[in-house]
């Protein structure tokens, strides 16, 4: 096979990480020479910057912006940087990018989603009836569309509760205080509703999979997270083999049909001792690249089913014990860099950090004499 | 025995790793004892007779921490 060219999307790391980079990482773990492209909404993605990172970049609009201008720019870059794959990890684009199979298809670039009506049944605000439908337990959740509605339905759930952004980003609130302060965060900065959920006490499990759409899982990868960070983010996690959790998700994968990458979060109750649905994303998640060291590299294994057209057999589930702790480091970059990947601004080269320059930026030289 | 017992993964200096939850536990020696005479399918009289033989303490010291930790295991799922 030749080198599979590939764009991917979310590179950013750090203290809210994307899954992008990891992406890159994995598919390099099999495909050392692929040649990867990075579809980045902004200059500080870190991702962009780290030494096995993607070998072009180029900015995207917001998928808010609307299908004309996100294919029109797609098509600039695959006029500069031609592409067989594009694995997209964001679910504001993964929204948008759902309905524009046909027009990805077209430019001969393929990719792996759920249809519309898959990824709406997932979604957070339909997650209760979708649970009901499924027969997953999951907690009680209710839209809200500004903090008056919040406070009424609080009253309803009770205190403790997560609210939730509609793609992203969860605050614990226990007072009306932080109800209000926390709802117009999230609708500020991710639009409405957000979401109003019960908590549930207990461990909280992820598992990761790949999704055939026909209702199997190709690989699936659980993990209890063992590190949790005040975002609810998985600073650590271990892999388990529980019967019960695999059970559970797939009764959830075969439920949707669901085609393509997923993560689906779950607590297990401990009132209850059984699994709750938490969430179901539409993606990696940011801890893709963990069990790719240990065997069950799923991008890669995504990049070749698309490639060949040969649906691979599904893979033994991960083995128990495997864990990871989320490192954090320093990615190096230049003020070039960010003047060339700026907003606006066309460019279709590797950032400069990534290219040969003198040991003194010229651009520096005159501030130190 | 219970179903996780099969599957706990234990080491000699009594580090045990419950694969399914995916939570990890340190055991005394005389815990470890313990659990591996589960995984081979004693019962409680059976351990219970095992400590007194292979240590220098009495059967109502025995019987009761026997009991507690007993109590504990049941707690995780270890013992049903």
């Amino acid at each position: 096979m030749s080198a599979p060219q590939i764009a991917v999307s979310g590179l950013h790391r750090g203290d809210n990480p994307q899954p992008g980079a990891g992406i890159v990482r994995s598919i390099r773990r099999r495909y050392p020479d692929a040649f990867i492209v990075a579809l980045v909404y902004d200059a500080m993605e870190s991702g962009i910057y780290m030494d096995d990172g993607p070998d072009k970049v180029y900015t995207m609009p917001y998928p808010t912006c609307g299908a004309v201008s996100y294919l029109m720019r797609l098509d600039h870059v695959l006029d500069e940087a031609p592409m067989d794959i594009f694995i997209p990890t964001l679910d504001s684009e993964i929204e948008l990018l759902v309905h524009l199979e046909h027009d990805l298809n077209a430019r001969g670039l393929m990719t792996y989603l759920p249809d519309a009506d898959m990824l709406n049944s997932r979604s957070k605000c339909m997650l209760s009836e979708f649970a009901g439908k499924c027969g997953v337990a999951t907690p009680s959740t209710e839209p809200v569309y500004d903090a008056r509605g919040a406070l009424a339905a609080a009253w309803r759930l009770g205190f403790p509760l997560m609210v939730k952004g509609q793609y992203y980003d969860a605050h614990l609130v226990s007072g009306e205080d932080d109800l209000t302060a926390a709802v117009t965060k999230l609708l500020t900065q991710w639009g409405a509703p957000a979401l109003l959920q019960s908590c549930v006490h207990g461990p909280e499990f992820n598992a990761m999979g790949l999704g055939d759409g026909e209702g199997g899982v190709v690989g699936l990868c659980c993990i209890r997270k063992t590190i949790i960070s005040d975002k609810g983010k998985g600073l650590g996690g271990i892999t388990v083999r529980d019967p019960k959790l695999e059970f559970f998700v797939g009764k959830i994968i075969c439920h949707l049909k669901w085609r393509g990458p997923f993560e689906v979060e779950a607590m297990k109750d401990d009132a209850t001792g059984e699994y709750t649905l938490i969430e179901i994303n539409p993606r990696f998640p940011a801890w893709v690249d963990f069990p790719s060291m240990f065997g069950m590299n799923l991008p890669a294994t995504l990049v070749e089913m698309l490639v060949t057209g040969v649906r691979p057999k599904p893979m033994p589930s991960c083995t128990a014990g495997h864990f990871y702790l989320r490192h954090q480091i320093e990615v190096h970059g230049h003020v070039d860099d960010i003047a060339e990947l700026s907003a606006g601004s066309d460019f279709a080269s590797r950032p400069a950090s990534l290219r040969p320059r003198p040991a003194t930026s010229p651009l520096f030289q005159s501030a130190i004499a | 025995m219970s179903d996780l017992l099969p599957d706990l993964l234990l080491n000699d200096r009594g580090f045990a790793f419950d694969p399914a939850g995916g939570e990890t536990f340190q055991l005394s020696t005389t815990g470890l004892r313990v659990v591996r005479l589960l995984q081979q399918g004693c019962n409680d009289e059976s351990i219970m007779q095992h400590l007194l033989d292979e240590y220098e303490v009495d059967e109502h010291t025995v019987r009761r921490d026997l009991e507690n930790f007993l109590g504990e295991l049941e707690q995780l799922g270890w013992k049903s």
